[in-house]
């Protein structure tokens, strides 16, 4: 039953409240030295995972492996991990010393040990001038860097993050997502990082585990989920796109979309019935813009914005029928003109078709 | 500007004067008059250390004092031992009847403090409840709790719980809960938990609390009268009889000095003995 590569096994694990199932037979397999993100959006059972994890929480239903040790029933304490969690909780009647030094002390370590350990950790998190401070004299990044700490000075077996930088500004947050990634790698323990954050769990993880409606929805290499999603809940949540209705033609090779004139291809993977109704999902930056007088096939739209944001342009575009789509294109010197007509259209390819009501049918 | 200048002042000004008329005033009064004498129920006006020196050696006041002490140490700590599983058996698994369960503690205050003394004497007296219901049983009935100091500690506790219970509860629901799993991750136990997070941070609300019991017990005259029997005379009973019965008011001034005196030296201790820093206190409010 257990494979060699999983250091961590969740196997079938459910937690209920009453009626109300925040978590409904989820597997997962953590292998050691693997940053793994769990995604998915507030209340859909994220944090129960974690909390099941660390033993803050006993699953209904389910064993919980760690290192091919049966741990569910074990208090937290007892189970070696360490965490980080999004309010940070670091103590406030201690130092940062005082805090960083508390794990090694719970598990009762020699005082030479102790300090040891401290000196590292605080020199891995830069926090070595800081270390006589309190909580409260420490910016929101610092703090951060200290719960971080605590989290990992006595060597746990797997760290677990609680959307840990959620309180933070964008620009520290995108410092703090290189760092952790760094410590993941040079720890080599495995990381689970909560988040509903897609941008945060692109960025850092090696695998994405997308959670909706307390159910495992994908689990995969981040860039295949977000490159190949295979349900429509995965393509609308995991980066930015747009959705379309359409419908098979006859042919059963063609979609054409029900609000807008353009049909494209059905990609040769895709077996659908002539007649299906089909949800069609492009990232936003897949989609291809042309000027209408170019001519050809496309979403007659015209130009309402462009968006700055750093090296891309965001268009944003009015269709004929009056929805809004982004299109995000690489800076160019020479943008689209605003109110010029356009035409919408992409390749087949690069697009995720779902049958209608594909998301429903699961639940 | 300069109205709002006004009403700043007018905003400090008023309690100021409250407390220089009614606090400052009285306490320089009995200050003075505790370096006086009281011959024959009059006021004489010679300064005099007369009345320390007899507080200092004579026996009964000695006595007196040392048992108030103990009481007074005794009733605090036994009242933060009982308050602090009830404060947090409330705050815990209290759910949405917290309130009501905090509101109930206060009912006992509804009735007034000799009201429920007499209802005491009732319970524990020679005929009470306890001792009549041993009695019918055809047990011996409890000296102990009969006009004694144990009965005048059973009223302390009874009288200051609520007051005890309260601080706690009001210290521990301002506690942030998740401090508690944030220890637990950390590979604390319960008792860890308790005695690294838990306690600490609610230490000055818990000292708030055994304040609030040290200080009256300290000068208690009622409960003593009450309950206290032949060997139960407190000091702040004796306190009273100075001037009451004995009209030696300068004598009960400089009891009333020296337990003023006592209780500030002890909040003194208390307040800093204790680095607020370490109780989680920043002066900024929960974050």
């Amino acid at each position: 039953m257990s494979n060699a590569s999983s250091y961590i096994r969740i196997d079938n694990v459910s937690r209920r409240y009453g009626a109300f199932k925040a978590l409904d037979d989820v597997s997962l397999d953590i292998s050691k030295e693997e940053f793994i993100a769990i995604l998915g959006p507030s209340g859909s059972g994220k944090s129960t995972l974690l909390r099941l994890i660390a033993g803050l929480d006993r699953p209904t239903e389910g064993r919980i492996h760690f290192e091919g040790k049966d741990v569910t029933e074990l208090a937290p304490h007892k189970r070696g991990i360490g965490m980080v969690f999004q309010e940070f909780l670091l103590f406030p009647h201690r130092t940062v010393r005082e805090n960083l030094a508390f794990p090694l002390r719970m598990r009762n370590e020699a005082k030479g040990e102790i300090e040891e350990r401290v000196e590292w950790v605080a020199g891995i998190l830069s926090l070595s001038t800081m270390l006589d401070r309190y909580p409260s004299q420490l910016s929101g990044g610092q703090q951060q860097r200290v719960a971080l700490g605590r989290g990992l000075v006595a060597r746990p077996t797997l760290l677990l993050l609680d959307e840990p930088l959620a309180n933070l500004d964008r620009e520290l947050r995108q410092e703090m997502e290189i760092e952790i990634r760094r410590y993941q790698k040079q720890l080599g323990i495995p990381f689970i990082y909560v988040t509903h954050n897609q941008e945060e769990a692109l960025s850092m993880s090696d695998r994405i585990a997308v959670i909706n409606n307390g159910r495992l929805e994908a689990l995969g290499e981040r860039q295949a989920i977000y490159d190949h999603p295979q349900t429509p809940f995965v393509a609308r949540f995991v980066g930015k796109s747009s959705k379309f209705q359409g419908v098979v033609e006859p042919d059963g090779a063609t979609v054409r979309l029900t609000r807008h004139d353009y049909e494209f291809a059905l990609p040769s993977d895709k077996t659908f019935k002539p007649g299906d109704a089909v949800e069609i999902f492009v990232k936003n930056e897949r989609f291809d813009i042309t000027p209408k007088q170019h001519g050809g096939a496309g979403i007659p739209s015209k130009v309402v914005d462009v968006v700055l944001r750093g090296p891309f342009l965001e268009y944003v575009l009015e269709t004929d029928r009056g929805d809004t789509v982004i299109a995000v294109k690489p800076k160019r010197n020479d943008p689209i003109p605003l109110q010029e007509r356009v035409l919408l259209s992409w390749n087949p390819a690069d697009c995720h078709i779902f049958k209608d009501g594909a998301d429903d049918a699961r639940r | 500007m300069q109205d709002a200048n006004l009403q700043r002042r007018l905003i400090l000004n008023i309690p100021t004067a409250f407390l220089l008329l009614f606090f400052v005033l009285p306490l320089t009064a009995l200050v003075v008059l505790s370096f006086w004498q009281t011959e024959n129920y009059k006021i004489v006006h010679d300064w005099t250390l007369m009345n320390y020196t007899t507080l200092a050696t004579e026996g009964a006041y000695i006595t007196f004092f040392l048992r108030s002490l103990v009481m007074a140490v005794g009733v605090s700590v036994t009242l933060v031992a009982l308050a602090w599983p009830i404060a947090y058996f409330i705050v815990r698994y209290g759910g949405r009847y917290r309130i009501i369960f905090s509101l109930l503690l206060v009912i006992p205050f509804l009735s007034g403090e000799v009201l429920r003394l007499i209802a005491l004497q009732g319970m524990l007296g020679p005929a009470g409840l306890v001792n009549g219901a041993l009695i019918r049983m055809g047990a011996a009935p409890l000296r102990m709790i009969m006009y004694s100091n144990a009965a005048s500690f059973i009223a302390f506790i009874y009288l200051y719980l609520p007051l005890v219970v309260t601080t706690v509860y009001l210290s521990l629901i301002n506690f942030d809960f998740r401090l508690a799993h944030a220890a637990s991750a950390c590979g604390a136990n319960r008792f860890r938990i308790f005695t690294e997070v838990v306690w600490p941070l609610n230490l000055s609300g818990t000292i708030v609390g055994f304040m609030l019991a040290f200080i009256p017990t300290l000068s208690a005259s009622l409960v003593p009268r009450f309950l206290g029997g032949p060997n139960g005379t407190l000091y702040g009973m004796s306190m009273a009889q100075q001037f009451g019965e004995s009209g030696t008011w300068a004598l009960g001034a400089a009891m009333g000095v020296v337990l003023f005196l006592f209780s500030a030296v002890a909040l003194a201790i208390l307040s800093y003995g204790v680095d607020l820093r370490r109780t989680g206190f920043t002066g900024l409010g929960r974050q």
